[in-house]
């Protein structure tokens, strides 16, 4: 038998079973849909989060796969079985609450110990895997506190643990780090995916923190009013956005509006502002735009570099830089080239004739880094860009 | 300052002095009368005397009465407390229109008038051949303690109870019964208590709809009371009056027991 709290990363164990969420739809009055639509997977030992700002549906999801929401239409299967009319009682999933939603007249042992209790586990067995549990967590030596006498660390790991030790079919977490201050957050989804990688169970992870969803995810589902607009692992999603809100909802982005002039080797070609030629990654997954479309092209900042005047790159344009603020670790650069304002960020000491606002200077990049948008409208397009070009003045 | 700030709660002491004084004189006053020697409720008590506690214990018309109305108010608070309590259970947290009817319709039996109350009561239960039956007033009676627990319990949820519990335990298995013995009892059982006294007392004492409703076998003690002051003037009626007074202080200092204790906690 193992030593309880033992870490074994060689082989990490997989608990849980497969949870397909699938055509799910859920309105609250008839006709005003906050869920659309929605389908995912979720594998056994996988943490897959629901990213989105609030009232993306994000919540109404989990808490129809909680089972405390019915969905208008769909079939949440649990193992391909249809969970949709179980009771949450009689659903096998842990959930853990914003605010952890501890029983306050209850002693940590007897929180953790209540599901086994409520399945009727006898006393000698439902003492020693809540113990075992608690251990697990680094819990043990607080069995007969008071939730209220624990820090807010402490709390979060009660959670976990009390969701954990009937082994649920999977674990479910809304929001649980939304009222707390950034250090502790941290701290905090360093815990969760440590304990989760311990335990190895799946978990359905819902947050609006795009920080918080790369560090902690194996996979993450954009959403957007209601509807999934992108899924996929984090580097996936950030270095190749499907969409001008995707694109700008994980980190800061630049959107340059492109006409499509044709499609070579895999690659788009665009004409940017100003008919300058360039290419860019096609859209995944998604129908390719047809010659003289209009389109977006997404293009991180750390992927912009500064040229030397000798300096080649795949994609070279001049500009002329119009701020510059050292940040530490990068410094923040804005650049007035291809007709608008683009925010070059670099990690490199950028020579000081280039940081005078008015400098000429010049940018390059990898055609590989520019990423065009699917369903890039130019009204949708315009939009996020007035809202990134805010966010960078 | 200081002195402006004494002289200032002096002034209020003396004249807040009287008005207590008021209140509470016709009520303690009761105490020497049924002190008295003579065979007449009267004051100044003539001689001192518990002979009238004697005379009022040993009547078996007014043991019977005294008897009856604990049985009542007993029957009206277990009745009104899990009333009140379901409705505050049942409205807490959710959200749907007419709510506020609902719990406006939970608090009429406060506003309406006892007299309208008991005349359309005495009218149900006549057609029902219940008037006479202690059940009946118990029933009607549970009616008017249910707003107070209501209301009582509906406080203590708000202040003490997070919904996210209930789904908590709901998602760790728990079903409703359980759900109701782990979550909401703790939460509602210092409502439930102060609320099941405090409808004890509006039950205790009722006279309108005890009047109404009661038959030969059924006349509660507020009701004997009423009835002997026209016709006997016994010292009997003072004796059991100080019964009330002394319940009535058993339970503020109950209730004052109980807030210190949570206090404390």
């Amino acid at each position: 038998m193992d030593a309880p709290g033992e870490l074994d990363l060689l082989h990490p164990r997989t608990s849980g079973r497969q949870l397909d969420v699938h055509r799910v739809w859920k309105a609250y009055a008839p006709g005003t849909y906050v869920v659309r639509d929605v389908t995912f997977t979720l594998h056994p030992g996988e943490f897959l989060t629901l990213l989105g700002p609030s009232g993306s549906g994000k919540t109404s999801t989990l808490m129809m796969v909680a089972g405390f929401e019915q969905p208008t239409e769909g079939e949440i299967r649990v193992d391909g079985k249809d969970v949709v009319d179980l009771p949450p009682e009689r659903r096998n999933f842990g959930v853990v609450f914003q605010g952890y939603a501890l029983f306050p007249h209850m002693s940590v042992l007897e929180n953790v110990e209540f599901s086994l209790r409520m399945r009727r586990v006898r006393g000698a067995t439902r003492h020693l895997r809540a113990m075992e549990m608690l251990d697990r967590v680094g819990l043990a030596g607080f069995a007969a506190r008071r939730p209220r006498e624990l820090s807010g660390g402490q709390q979060q790991r009660v959670a976990l643990a009390r969701a954990l030790v009937f082994e649920p079919d999977a674990l479910l977490l809304d929001e649980p780090l939304g009222a707390l201050d950034r250090r502790l957050r941290e701290q905090l989804q360093t815990e969760i995916k440590e304990i989760q990688r311990r335990v190895g169970i799946s978990v359905l992870f819902v947050t609006h923190d795009q920080d918080e969803a790369m560090t902690m995810s194996d996979r993450i589902a954009v959403m957007r009013d209601g509807e999934i607009v992108q899924i996929g692992s984090p580097p996936e999603i950030y270095l190749h956005p499907g969409t001008a809100f995707v694109a700008s909802f994980l980190g800061e982005t630049n959107l340059l509006p492109v006409t499509l002039a044709g499609v070579e080797n895999g690659q788009a070609v665009v004409r940017f502002h100003g008919d300058v030629l360039g290419r860019a990654r096609l859209p995944r997954g998604a129908t390719p735009p047809a010659p003289g479309d209009a389109g977006l092209v997404s293009l991180r900042p750390e992927r912009i570099r500064f040229l030397e005047t000798t300096q080649l790159a795949e994609q070279v344009t001049d500009g002329v830089l119009t701020g510059h603020t050292f940040l530490g670790r990068h410094a923040r650069s804005v650049v007035r080239s291809l007709g608008q304002s683009l925010v070059v960020s670099s990690t490199d000491v950028v020579p000081t004739s280039q940081t005078a606002p008015g400098a000429k200077v010049r940018l390059g990049w990898n055609f590989d880094d520019a990423q065009l948008l699917a369903g890039g409208s130019a009204a949708d397009g315009s939009e996020r860009q007035d809202r990134t070009s805010k966010g960078g003045a | 300052m200081g002195r402006a700030e004494r002289s200032g709660a002096n002034t209020l002491f003396f004249a807040s002095m009287p008005i207590l004084a008021f209140l509470l004189l016709p009520s303690l006053i009761i105490i020497p009368m049924a002190l008295t020697k003579g065979q007449l409720i009267q004051f100044p008590p003539q001689g001192l005397s518990l002979h009238s506690f004697a005379d009022y214990l040993s009547d078996p018309q007014w043991v019977h009465s005294t008897v009856l109305s604990f049985q009542v108010s007993a029957f009206a608070v277990v009745l009104g407390c899990v009333a009140g309590s379901a409705a505050a259970i049942g409205l807490h947290g959710r959200h749907f229109r007419g709510k506020g009817v609902v719990t406006g319709a939970l608090l009429v039996p406060i506003i309406i008038p006892l007299v309208v109350l008991a005349l359309g009561e005495y009218l149900l239960f006549a057609r029902l051949r219940m008037v006479g039956s202690w059940v009946a007033i118990g029933l009607v009676h549970s009616v008017l303690v249910t707003p107070y627990v209501f209301i009582s319990v509906q406080t203590s949820l708000t202040a003490g109870l997070n919904p996210a519990l209930v789904r908590s335990a709901r998602s760790l298995g728990a079903h409703w019964p359980n759900v109701l013995r782990h979550i909401y009892w703790p939460a509602i059982r210092p409502g439930v208590l102060s609320g099941a006294v405090l409808g004890f007392a509006v039950s205790f004492d009722e006279v309108v709809v005890a009047f109404f409703l009661q038959g030969p076998g059924t006349v509660t003690l507020p009701v004997r009371m009423f009835t002997a002051i026209q016709f006997e003037l016994t010292p009997k009626i003072a004796a059991s009056a100080s019964l009330f007074i002394l319940l009535a202080t058993l339970s503020l200092v109950a209730q004052g027991l109980l807030a210190f204790r949570r206090g404390v906690r």
